[in-house]
């Protein structure tokens, strides 16, 4: 079976004032129809910028897609061209953000929003869209629909207003939905509704997800499978459950550790120590090596790829010389 | 929008009228030199009893509060009172000339709001490109040169050198018997190097402040997300970004209408168009108090009704601010 989103090999580069930097290096991931891929790691590891990439919204210049390939039903998007890109933008390939209180244009109703993006991808007339705006924000669970339609994004909370962005996503019915940390800006029972309304349009409408997170319980909650990113490659890829289970990478060790065990009696917070390095002082080792316990000479000096080795996937010299 | 909305608008407006009526009746009474005087002068020499006679007939020699009365209330009732100078009824002599100044005003405001605004789009569309820096630098000249002194060059470029344009004035005197579209169109052939040296100040702020909005509101979110909707670059410069980016235009639009009326007052003059600049110029020259607080009352009585319309406009333009007072 091919798969729904197929990512090769993905370099993106940045110019910046420090020279041009590499914000992705190599990143490979593939999407099945109908499944949620997580994708996970702290700020700054490209997390983001790899969903902008399949989206083709890389702000260019500065940043610039340097090889590779994004193939979303078997179609090349790196070299497609930018009517087609639009075409496929919202229709095959829609984008949740994290910032649902700055990412609806305050001048527009809700409705008018969502009808925008119908009228865009589908033969309907004005009243037809807006009428269907109006049933997908029923959909998401919007109380009286027909009036919030014609709010404001002002007039709404931050959880009705992430609603009206997944009712713009879905309007179109995608088969892909990436989400961009959409529930880092609501509070946390906002969160748990949020995550359970994807879930259904997923089981409703069939679209494969990409969720972008830096937390492991939605990951638990939503992912079928999890790649971890960290300064901007791929580390380590699996099934949700085994990376949550039996992580191998010393990084997606910190970060399932960092999960706050509260029933434990354990009130303490862990942490990673240290950072992620800035792009442009990515060396030629393992970024994570600076941060890491059991890094060594070669981790500093070459780059690990990312090998089963026994397991499943991972970017690791530790792992691979069985050190670990 | 609401009714009461504008009814405290207004309210407020002409509250402040009155406020520009009293601070203006003021201010010229406090000036030194007496009115009686000058009167007296313009008709050739005078006696005592002469000038007792003329500060008799105008009222000059009642008290300061009393002469106030007297004309706050006969404002009220439309009387701005007798010009010195002119003989004429004040309201008459401004009524005969508000009509080209606010078309003057008028046209020079939606040239640099339309030509500026469009340039500024341009420009921010690209930042670091060509039209960028053309509109800093013409925003720059434009902002730096006088007035007269551009209004000057465009006659000597397109009035005498290419004799596209009429020198001056605001209509042809061999077109005097001619139908009214023809008139209209002389009309507007006169408006065109005015209204075009009124603007080019603006019109060169307009042009920055839009570029710079324009860049920031195409930075936001929401315009993200208008392309992950996949919305045209069309679509989205000027439906989602313009609409956003128009909130500080309009307000320095608001602001500017008092400037804009002044430096009306400089290109009448150069290019000898018949509205009430000229006539401010030459009641302040003469000295002519009724005249001088009969076009300060219209002007502010403009820059009140422009404020009222931006405010409207504002509401208009930004759904945030409607339900509120």
């Amino acid at each position: 079976m091919t798969a729904l989103l197929d990512i090769s090999d993905l370099h993106v580069t940045f110019n910046t004032r420090h020279g041009r930097v590499t914000a992705l290096d190599s990143v490979s991931l593939h999407v099945n129809a109908g499944e949620t891929l997580g994708v996970v790691g702290e700020s700054g590891c490209g997390k983001s910028i790899t969903a902008l990439s399949v989206m083709g919204l890389i702000p260019a210049p500065p940043g610039k897609i340097a090889g590779g390939s994004i193939k979303l039903n078997g179609e090349e998007l790196t070299t497609a061209s930018p009517a087609r890109l639009r075409a496929l933008r919202g229709a095959e390939a829609a984008m949740i953000f994290q910032e649902p209180m700055t990412s609806l244009n305050p001048v527009f109703t809700v409705g008018e929003q969502i009808a925008e993006a119908i009228m865009l991808h589908q033969k309907a007339s004005h009243d037809q869209a807006f009428k269907q705006a109006i049933a997908l924000l029923d959909r998401v669970g919007i109380p009286s629909p027909d009036t919030r339609a014609r709010d404001y994004p002002h007039q709404l909370s931050g959880g009705m207003r992430q609603r009206v962005m997944i009712a713009m996503a879905v309007s179109c019915r995608p088969k892909l939905l990436i989400a961009d940390e959409p529930t880092t800006a609501l509070d946390v029972t906002v969160q748990a509704q949020i995550f359970d309304l994807l879930n259904e349009i997923q089981r409703d409408f069939g679209a494969a997800i990409i969720l972008i997170t830096h937390d492991m319980g939605a990951i638990a909650e939503m992912a079928d499978r999890v790649a971890v990113m960290y300064a901007g490659r791929v580390i380590e890829s699996a099934r949700a459950d085994d990376v949550l289970d039996h992580p191998q990478h010393p990084y997606a060790h910190g970060l399932i550790d960092c999960i706050p065990n509260v029933g434990k009696g354990d009130t303490s917070l862990k942490e990673i120590p240290g950072v992620v390095p800035p792009l442009h002082l990515l060396g030629d080792g393992c970024a994570f090596a600076a941060r890491c316990a059991h890094a060594d000479a070669r981790c500093t000096r070459e780059k690990p790829v990312l090998t089963d080795h026994g397991h499943h996937p991972v970017a690791c010299h530790a792992i691979e010389e069985a050190r670990l | 929008m609401t009714f009461s909305f504008l009814l405290r608008r207004i309210g407020y407006g002409l509250l402040l009228m009155l406020g520009v009526v009293i601070l203006n009746f003021l201010l010229i009474r406090l000036a030194p030199g007496d009115p009686a005087i000058v009167i007296a002068g313009e008709m050739g020499g005078a006696t005592e009893e002469m000038l007792a006679q003329i500060r008799e007939d105008y009222g000059l020699n009642q008290p300061l509060l009393t002469q106030l009365w007297i004309y706050v209330s006969s404002i009220a009732q439309g009387d701005l009172g007798e010009s010195f100078f002119f003989n004429q009824p004040v309201a008459k002599l401004i009524s005969m000339r508000i009509g080209p100044t606010i078309l003057l005003v008028i046209s020079a405001q939606a040239l640099s709001i339309l030509i500026g605004v469009c340039l500024g789009v341009l420009a921010a569309r690209k930042p670091n490109g060509i039209m960028s820096g053309f509109v800093s630098v013409f925003a720059t000249i434009g902002y730096a040169v006088p007035v007269f002194w551009t209004g000057i060059m465009l006659i000597i470029v397109f009035a005498s050198a290419l004799p596209i344009f009429p020198v001056e004035g605001m209509q042809s005197v061999r077109l005097r018997d001619a139908g009214p579209v023809v008139k209209t169109l002389d009309v507007l052939h006169h408006l065109v190097l005015p209204a075009f040296t009124l603007a080019i100040i603006y019109l060169a702020q307009y042009a920055r402040l839009s570029r710079a909005s324009m860049l920031d509101v195409l930075g936001s979110d929401y315009i993200r997300t208008a392309r992950a909707k996949g919305a045209s670059e069309r679509s989205v410069l000027f439906r989602h970004a313009l609409r956003n980016a128009a909130l500080p235009i309009l307000t320095v639009a608001g602001l500017q209408f008092g400037n804009l009326i002044s430096g009306a007052l400089l290109v009448e003059t150069v290019f000898n168009w018949p509205g009430m600049g000229r006539l401010a110029f030459d009641s302040i020259l003469r000295r002519d108090y009724p005249t001088i607080m009969g076009v300060l009352f219209f002007a502010s009585a403009m820059v009140v009704i422009a404020n009222i319309l931006t405010d409207i406009s504002y509401r208009w333009a930004d759904p945030r601010l409607r339900g509120r007072t």
